[in-house]
C-alpha cells in the first residue's frame, strides 16, 4: 500500500513540476504575438493557461496534504505526549478526510454538469476540468489512510510509554 | 435564519476548527457545510463551484511566476550580488550588516512580489552572516523577518494582485501607491538600526573605493532593472499583470542561465516545484475562502457590518483604522490571501460608503495583513527568520515589538495622508487614477 502512495506522490511531484513548466508556454506565446510577427495570435493560450492553473492547484494541495504542509496556526501549546500528538493529528486528518469525502461526493456531480458544458474558446469539455475535484478527493483519501494508520501506531506507542512509566 | 446567526455558525465554526490546528483552507470550507444544510436552495456542491469560478481566472496566474521568478533568482545566486552592492552602499554605517539587511530586503522586494521567499532568501544568507559579526541573533531574525514585509508592499506583490483581482482595483495604481509607503518602512528600519548600533557598538564596514562601488553597482544592475520592467510595463499598458510576472520569469531564466550560467537543469526543477506548490498551497486557500465570502454576501453579512459600523459616524480617517485594526487582528491568525478575500470584500461597502479612494483602502488593507507575516502566532517571515536564526519565536518578540512601532507609524501616515499615497498613481497613470 505504501509503495503505491509513494508512487502517487511521485507522480503529483513531476506532474506539478510539468505542468508549472507548461504553464509559461501559453502566456509566453500571447505576448510574442502581441509584440512580434513570430507566432499567429492564438485565441486558446489565455483559456489552456487558466486550465493548467486548475489542475496545478488541486495537485499542489493533494502533495501538501501528504507532505503535512497547508497553512494552520499553532494558537494551542502542542501536546506533550505522543498519544496527545496523534489525537490532534486524527483530529485534523478527519477534518482533511471530510473535505476529501464532499470532494468525492459532489463532484460525480459536479463533473456530469461539466461534461453538458464546452469552453467558450477552446471547446474543450469541462468534465475533463471538473473533474480536477473527485480526482483531488480520491488522492486526499488514500494518502490521509496512509497518515490515519501512522497515527494509530504512534497512538499505540504513547499508550505503552505512558503504561510502562506508570 | 438571520444573517447574524449565519455569521456566528461561520465564524465560530471556522475558530474551532483553526484552534484544533485544522488547515486553514480547509477550516474555511468546513465551516461552510453546515450553513450550506439551513438553507433549501444551498448545496455543498456550490462549494466546488465557487472554487472553480474562483480559480478560472488569467489573473491569479501572476501568483506562481512571481513565486517562480523569484525561487528563480535565488537560485541564480542574485541575492548574493544584491547583498555587495548594498555592502558597499550602505554598509559603511554604524550597523553596517543591518543597513545592508534593510536595502537588500528592498531591492528584493521589486524582484520577487513575496515575502516569504524573501524572508527565506535573503535571511539565509544574511542571518547567519550578522550572527558570525557579533549582532544579537534576536535582532538579526527579527530585522529580516520585519525587512521581508516591504516584499509584498514595494512592487511588485502578490497580494496587490489578489486584491486587485478580487476587488476590482487596478494593479498598477496598487504598484505604484506601494512605493512611497515601502521607502519609509525602509528609511524607518535604518533608523532603528542605526540607533542599535550605536547602544550595542554593532561593527561596521569600511567605506568602499570608487572602483568596489562600480563593480557591485555592474554586477547587480541586471537583476535591480526587473521592477522598472515589470511596474514600467504595466504601468506603461505593454502588459497585463499576469505577463509581466511571465515576462519576470523568462528575465530570470534569460539571467541565471545564459548571464550568471548558475541555472542548471536541477536548479530549473527544483524552482518550478517548489513555487508550483507554494503557490498551490496560497491558491487553494483562495477557493474555499472565496466560497466562504460567497456564504457572507449571500446571507448580506457585509451590510449587517455595514450598518452596524455606519450608526459609529464618522469619515475616512475612522474607517482607515478599524480596516487596519481588523486586518492586523485576522493576520495574527490566518494567512494574509484569505484574508484579503473575507475580510476585504466585508470592508469594502464600509469603505465606499464613506467615499474612500478605493486604492487608499486597498493600501492599508495589504500594508495590515502583511504585517500579520511577522505578528504570532502565525506570522509565516517571523517562523522561517527564527528557523534560519535557531532561536524560538519568543525569543525574537521582544526586538520585533521594537521594529513594530515604526512600522505601525508608517501605517498611520497612509491612513492619514491618503494624497501623499495616491501622488505617484494620480502622476504617471492620470487616466485610470483620479
Amino acid at each position: 500500500m505504501r509503495t503505491f502512495i509513494n508512487w502517487l506522490y511521485r507522480c503529483h511531484q513531476w506532474l506539478l513540476t510539468f505542468l508549472i513548466a507548461m504553464l509559461i508556454i501559453p502566456v509566453t506565446m500571447q505576448i510574442l504575438a502581441r509584440f512580434t510577427n513570430i507566432i499567429p495570435n492564438y485565441i486558446w493560450t489565455e483559456e489552456m493557461s487558466r486550465f493548467c492553473l486548475i489542475w496545478i492547484i488541486m495537485i499542489g494541495a493533494s502533495v501538501a496534504v501528504r507532505d503535512g504542509t497547508h497553512f494552520d496556526v499553532d494558537v494551542l501549546p502542542p501536546p506533550k505526549t505522543k498519544a496527545g500528538l496523534a489525537l490532534s493529528r486524527i483530529v485534523v486528518h478527519i477534518s482533511i478526510f471530510l473535505v476529501a469525502l464532499i470532494f468525492l461526493a459532489f463532484g460525480w456531480s459536479f463533473t456530469l454538469f461539466g461534461y453538458d458544458q464546452n469552453s467558450e474558446l477552446t471547446g474543450l469539455n469541462m468534465a475533463f476540468i471538473h473533474v480536477a475535484w473527485p480526482f483531488a478527493g480520491f488522492t486526499w483519501v488514500m494518502f490521509l489512510l496512509e497518515k490515519f494508520y501512522d497515527d494509530i501506531q504512534l497512538m499505540k506507542k504513547g499508550s505503552e510509554n505512558s503504561n510502562g512509566t506508570a | 435564519m438571520g444573517p447574524l446567526e449565519v455569521a456566528l455558525i461561520l465564524f465560530g465554526a471556522f475558530g474551532t476548527l483553526v484552534i484544533l490546528r485544522v488547515p486553514v483552507a480547509f477550516a474555511l470550507g468546513l465551516a461552510c457545510i453546515p450553513v450550506f444544510f439551513i438553507d433549501d436552495k444551498l448545496t455543498p456542491f456550490l462549494l466546488l463551484n465557487e472554487m472553480m469560478k474562483s480559480y478560472n481566472s488569467f489573473l491569479l496566474l501572476a501568483i506562481p511566476f512571481f513565486m517562480l521568478a523569484a525561487n528563480l533568482m535565488n537560485s541564480a545566486g542574485i541575492t548574493e550580488k544584491l547583498i555587495n552592492l548594498a555592502r558597499v552602499l550602505v554598509g559603511w554605517l554604524p550597523g553596517g550588516l543591518g543597513h545592508v539587511s534593510v536595502l537588500v530586503s528592498m531591492l528584493f522586494a521589486g524582484i520577487s512580489g513575496s515575502s516569504t521567499a524573501e524572508a527565506a532568501g535573503v535571511g539565509g544568507v544574511l542571518i547567519p552572516a550578522m550572527k558570525k559579526q557579533g549582532y544579537d541573533t534576536e535582532f538579526a531574525v527579527s530585522l529580516v523577518a520585519c525587512a521581508a514585509v516591504m516584499g509584498v508592499i514595494i512592487p511588485p506583490s502578490i497580494l496587490m494582485v489578489v486584491w486587485g483581482g478580487v476587488i476590482s482595483v487596478s494593479i498598477g495604481g496598487l504598484f505604484l501607491a506601494g512605493v512611497l509607503p515601502g521607502v519609509l518602512m525602509a528609511l524607518s528600519f535604518m533608523v532603528v538600526v542605526f540607533i542599535y548600533a550605536k547602544r550595542r557598538n554593532y561593527p561596521v564596514y569600511p567605506r568602499p573605493k570608487r572602483g568596489e562601488l562600480l563593480s557591485a553597482v555592474g554586477h547587480a544592475i541586471l537583476p535591480i532593472l526587473t521592477p522598472g520592467i515589470i511596474v514600467g510595463g504595466i504601468v506603461g499598458g505593454f502588459f497585463t499583470p499576469t505577463e509581466a510576472s511571465v515576462v519576470a520569469v523568462l528575465y530570470a531564466l534569460l539571467l541565471g542561465t545564459m548571464v550568471y550560467r548558475r541555472l542548471g537543469l536541477s536548479e530549473l526543477r527544483a524552482s518550478m516545484y517548489d513555487s508550483g506548490r507554494f503557490a498551490a498551497i496560497s491558491l487553494f486557500c483562495i477557493g474555499t475562502a472565496s466560497a466562504f465570502g460567497w456564504l457572507l454576501a449571500y446571507f448580506h453579512i457585509p451590510k449587517l457590518f455595514v450598518d452596524v459600523v455606519s450608526g459609529w459616524g464618522g469619515g475616512i480617517t475612522s474607517v482607515g483604522f478599524i480596516t487596519a485594526l481588523c486586518f492586523l487582528v485576522i493576520g495574527c491568525f490566518i494567512d494574509a490571501i484569505p484574508a484579503i478575500i473575507i475580510v476585504g470584500t466585508i470592508l469594502s461597502p464600509l469603505a465606499e460608503n464613506v467615499g474612500m479612494h478605493p486604492i487608499h483602502f486597498a493600501i492599508i488593507g495589504v500594508i495590515s495583513i502583511a504585517y500579520g507575516l511577522v505578528t504570532p502566532p502565525y506570522g509565516l517571515c517571523l517562523m522561517i527568520a527564527c528557523t534560519i536564526g535557531e532561536i524560538k519565536i519568543k525569543d525574537a518578540i521582544k526586538d520585533t515589538l521594537v521594529l513594530f512601532i515604526p512600522m505601525l507609524l508608517v501605517l498611520v501616515f497612509v491612513i492619514m495622508v491618503p494624497d501623499a499615497l495616491l501622488w505617484l498613481p494620480r502622476l504617471l497613470m492620470p487616466k485610470l487614477v483620479q
